[in-house]
């Protein structure tokens, strides 16, 4: 495939998942050290321990899944008794400090065993070839051609398509690390991005994949080898989150590539995500700094990071994801519609859809940035704004000594996360089916303005009809504004949409949420367009929000 | 305790040598060095040879300079302090010399404002949204690698301030060592500084105060007196709040030294230019009569037109500042904004929190 197949043995994920065991050891003491330097002062260890005991033990009876070890109870029982018998009043504030210490490195430990990940290079390439078959399996099963397991018609390679400065990213892969940062609209974006990466020769990234897909069997026997360390977000005490935290910057540090979905969970609404969790990118802001700590500016490491936009006709949880956004926003009493399909069949059913039409999916890679948004050449140095090389060093100095400072740091993150929503929408790739869904939408929304959403989404079929030269029209507006801001870097426009207003409209119509039983647009016999499920309508409209287009439908 | 920065090794810069400028070197010179940074060498010669300037004693530690690249080679921490018009440009030539760990602190009260070509902004058919308007610390962002930035802004009249009376400031930034640098410098017997993190509200209230100075000074003209004023300044606070939040600023920062301090210093100053041309409109005279007759436009008659204008925009209702805008630009007489004002159906006194 590519060069870097050469040497699988030489990757970075390889070569951190031989030394497990070391960094394990590593991140645990770290973990403890940093956990310490925080609550210790305050003399808040016992507190934060009794916090994460409560929170442990709530999750235990509220919430348990499969994937959870067996002795989960009886180890936070364990965690209970020795937190009570340890009472400083009772036995001696040393006698307490130092159970505490003790309890403080078994939960640390049995966090970092459950977070870390695993990277076997012989899977990897099992896996390369295996994943895609059963795709294009799926695929020629799909149009009736049967032609055996190993002579597919189609392959997933001509449906996925990656675009962005390649060569530059893979340059920069040899000379720091790589930090990924996409969008997420849908469990399976993981895959996708990992199958693009590799397909492209960028290789393999760790990711925090939740704990939860780990209870489906068949997505265990994959990624369980593919580099994934585990998150689980049902975990929110404080030493879970520093544990994570410790992981996530330790490996960075370590090179690992590492790929995060800065939005934190799917787009609910279907939009590009506008409020990033800033939590995990703050360790890679952390971890540039350490590098800097620990290396004269010309030789230490860099990170560099890639803001990646994926464009899909269809998002097969769309259904469960717009109910969930509405039933947040609180208009509505929703019966929750979850109902929990096996990732296999909802994976199957993908495919199934993806080969089976004229659909194709996007990653669009954006240019490698440094941590402060500045864009890095070849060389991997930072240009800034005006076209010079920059020093980054220098925005972790203060008068002229390099020194941590959380709250700049914090500071520093949040202005990457406006930069990074900023790409996102530049790179955002835009198909026919999202401004079929837009203009359907707005027009709707326009042609009863005084209805608020939660009306609108209620309302009859019957009344959902546009005539469609009113339709044309709209589109045709939208699409010189869609052009201009094309020509101004602003979005990205598929090949598609270079197409005649009315090739763009059928394209869109047929693909937009394909995959949905309802359709959320249709063209009905007498001429008007219309749709079967709003719902679903307006979460592939939201993707087009962010662009201020209202005004120009 | 003098912070390291402003020991010897380190002076702490200053970019303008207008009053406010001059102002706050002399402050700053009372805990260390200063380096003064002026375009014009007839002022260096003469702080340095008068040792005055704009009427001012200047401080024996302020050395005067036209070399803007040795003044940020040596400082840490800058104070802009230059009129909104010709910030930006001051920030362009700075900016090769500007490196990502320096920390800058201005102290402009005024917008940066963006129009089409051919439009100005007393034009009545020109409209202004929200993304037309910079605040001095944006335009430090986008001319510059400089991202610690902050401001000083407060009830901060220069003239009293260089007569050492005692008064206060607020250093606001998003970066606690901004706040904390800045705060150490400026600090002295006579004059004390504040910390905020919401650095937009601390920048509106600097600006938006001025259009109710104008008004101020209508009501100044007519004679009236304290319940009247007081009655003028909350009702204004409470306008000036209301645009401040749409804006994005935090309520709470215009009810502290940068909002309801500076808007009561600024209002109860007879001898400001934006009270005097308020007071003159009372008088009867015309607005074009008044700045024909000025040597300065009063920054007043400009930020009245603009909070209008991203009221407008932003659909927000403020009588006040409406007001004002018409007896300003569409020939409405006092006495008819007054009549107007009165019976302005409002509901609850405090709605802006």
């Amino acid at each position: 495939m590519d060069v870097l197949n050469s040497n699988l043995n030489d990757w970075p994920l390889t070569r951190i998942s031989r030394n497990r065991e070391k960094l394990m050891e590593e991140i645990i003491i770290e973990t403890i050290s940093n956990f310490n330097k925080d609550y210790q002062k305050g003399g808040l260890i016992r507190d934060e321990l009794a916090k994460t005991l409560y929170l442990e033990r709530t999750r235990i009876k509220t919430e348990p899944w499969k994937v959870d070890p067996e002795d989960d109870f009886q180890f936070w029982s364990h965690v209970k008794n020795k937190l009570v018998k340890s009472d400083p009043s009772l036995e001696g504030k040393e006698v307490a400090q130092d159970i505490e210490q003790q309890l403080l490195k078994d939960i640390v430990t049995r966090y970092v065993h459950e977070i870390t990940g695993y990277f076997d290079p012989r899977f990897f390439l099992f896996a390369r070839q295996v994943l895609p078959m059963i795709f294009s399996r799926l695929l020629n099963a799909s149009f009736g051609k049967i032609t055996g397991i190993f002579k597919p018609k189609v392959l997933l390679k001509d449906k996925l398509f990656v675009t962005g400065p390649i060569e530059r990213i893979k340059q920069l892969s040899q000379k720091g690390t790589i930090i990924l940062v996409p969008t997420h609209f849908s469990n399976l974006d993981s895959v996708m991005v990992g199958y693009g990466m590799d397909m492209v020769g960028l290789g393999a990234f760790q990711y925090g994949a939740g704990l939860n897909l780990f209870n489906s069997s068949l997505f265990k026997f994959f990624m369980s080898n593919l580099g994934p360390y585990k998150l689980d977000r049902r975990k929110k005490n404080p030493v879970y989150l520093e544990t994570l935290k410790t992981y996530s910057r330790t490996t960075i540090l370590h090179g690992a590539p590492t790929l995060f979905f800065p939005g934190g969970t799917r787009s609910r609404a279907g939009n590009i995500e506008k409020n990033l969790k800033l939590g995990l990118l703050g360790t890679v802001m952390e971890a540039q700094r350490i590098h800097f700590e620990r290396n004269p500016s010309t030789l230490a490491p860099k990170l560099f990071i890639v803001p990646l936009t994926i464009s899909y006709h269809f998002v097969f949880e769309a259904g469960s994801l717009i109910e969930d956004h509405l039933r947040r926003t609180g208009k509505e009493q929703y019966i929750t519609s979850d109902k929990g399909t096996s990732f296999l069949k909802n994976m199957s059913k993908f495919f199934f859809e993806l080969f089976g039409a004229t659909s194709d999916i996007t990653l669009s890679l954006g240019e490698p940035m440094d941590v402060f948004g500045n864009i890095c050449n070849d060389q991997g140095e930072s240009i800034d704004k005006f076209g010079k090389v920059l020093d980054i060093r220098k925005y972790f100095e203060s008068k002229g000594a390099l020194k941590a400072d959380d709250q700049r740091e914090a500071e520093y993150t949040t202005l990457l996360g406006k930069i990074l929503v900023d790409k996102f929408h530049e790179n955002n790739v835009v198909y026919s089916s999202h401004v079929v869904a837009y203009v359907a939408f707005e027009l709707l929304k326009r042609k009863f303005r005084k209805e608020d959403i939660y009306s609108l989404l209620r309302m009859p079929e019957e009344d959902r009809y546009i005539p469609y030269d009113e339709f044309v029209t709209a589109m045709r507006n939208i699409r010189e504004r869609l052009y201009y801001l094309n020509n101004n870097q602003k979005l990205k426009l598929a090949f598609h949409m270079t197409k005649e207003v009315d090739e763009i409209i059928d394209h869109g119509i047929r693909n937009v949420g394909l995959y949905h039983a309802k359709k959320p647009l249709y063209k009905t016999k007498d001429g008007y367009i219309s749709s079967e499920d709003l719902k679903l309508l307006l979460f592939y409209h939201n993707r087009m929000e962010g662009y201020g287009l209202a005004n120009y439908v | 305790m003098a912070s390291q920065i402003t020991s010897k090794k380190n002076p702490i810069g200053v970019l303008g040598a207008g009053s406010f400028g001059t102002a706050i070197a002399n402050l700053l010179a009372e805990n260390g060095e200063v380096l003064l940074y002026t375009r014009r060498p007839e002022v260096v010669d003469r702080i340095l040879h008068e040792k005055r300037n704009v009427g001012q004693v200047m401080n024996q530690h302020v050395i005067p300079t036209t070399d803007l690249e040795m003044l940020c080679a040596r400082c840490y921490l800058i104070f802009p302090s230059i009129p909104s018009d010709g910030f930006r440009e001051v920030m362009k030539n700075s900016s090769p010399f500007l490196r990502p760990d320096h920390l800058l602190i201005h102290c402009t009260k005024g917008f940066d404002i963006r129009l089409d070509e051919g439009m100005t902004l007393l034009d009545k058919k020109t409209k202004l949204k929200p993304a037309d308007i910079n605040t001095m610390s944006s335009v430090i962002i986008q001319e510059t690698n400089v991202k610690r930035v902050g401001c000083l802004s407060g009830p901060n009249l220069s003239k009293e301030i260089a007569g050492g009376q005692p008064a206060a400031t607020v250093i606001a930034s998003h970066f606690d060592e901004v706040v904390r640098e800045g705060t150490m410098a400026i600090r002295s017997k006579r004059f004390q500084a504040y910390g905020s993190k919401d650095l937009l509200g601390v920048e509106l209230g600097g600006v938006l105060k001025n259009s109710m100075a104008l008004s101020a000074g209508i009501v100044g003209g007519m004679g009236y007196g304290q319940n009247s004023m007081a009655f003028l300044i909350s009702r204004g606070l409470s306008e000036i709040v209301r645009l401040g939040k749409a804006l994005g600023a935090e309520p709470e920062s215009f009810l502290g030294l940068a909002g309801i301090g500076d808007l009561i210093a600024t209002c109860t100053s007879p001898l400001s230019r934006n009270y005097t041309v308020g007071y003159r409109l009372a008088q009867g005279e015309t607005l074009d009569n008044i700045i024909a007759t000025s040597t300065e436009v009063a920054e007043g008659i400009k930020t009245v037109s603009i909070c209008k204008k991203l009221a407008d925009s932003l659909d927000i209702r403020l009588p006040i500042i409406s007001i004002t805008y018409e007896i300003l630009f569409n020939e409405m007489s006092v006495q008819e904004g007054l009549k107007y004002l009165m019976e302005y159906r409002k509901g609850s006194d405090i709605d802006f929190l």
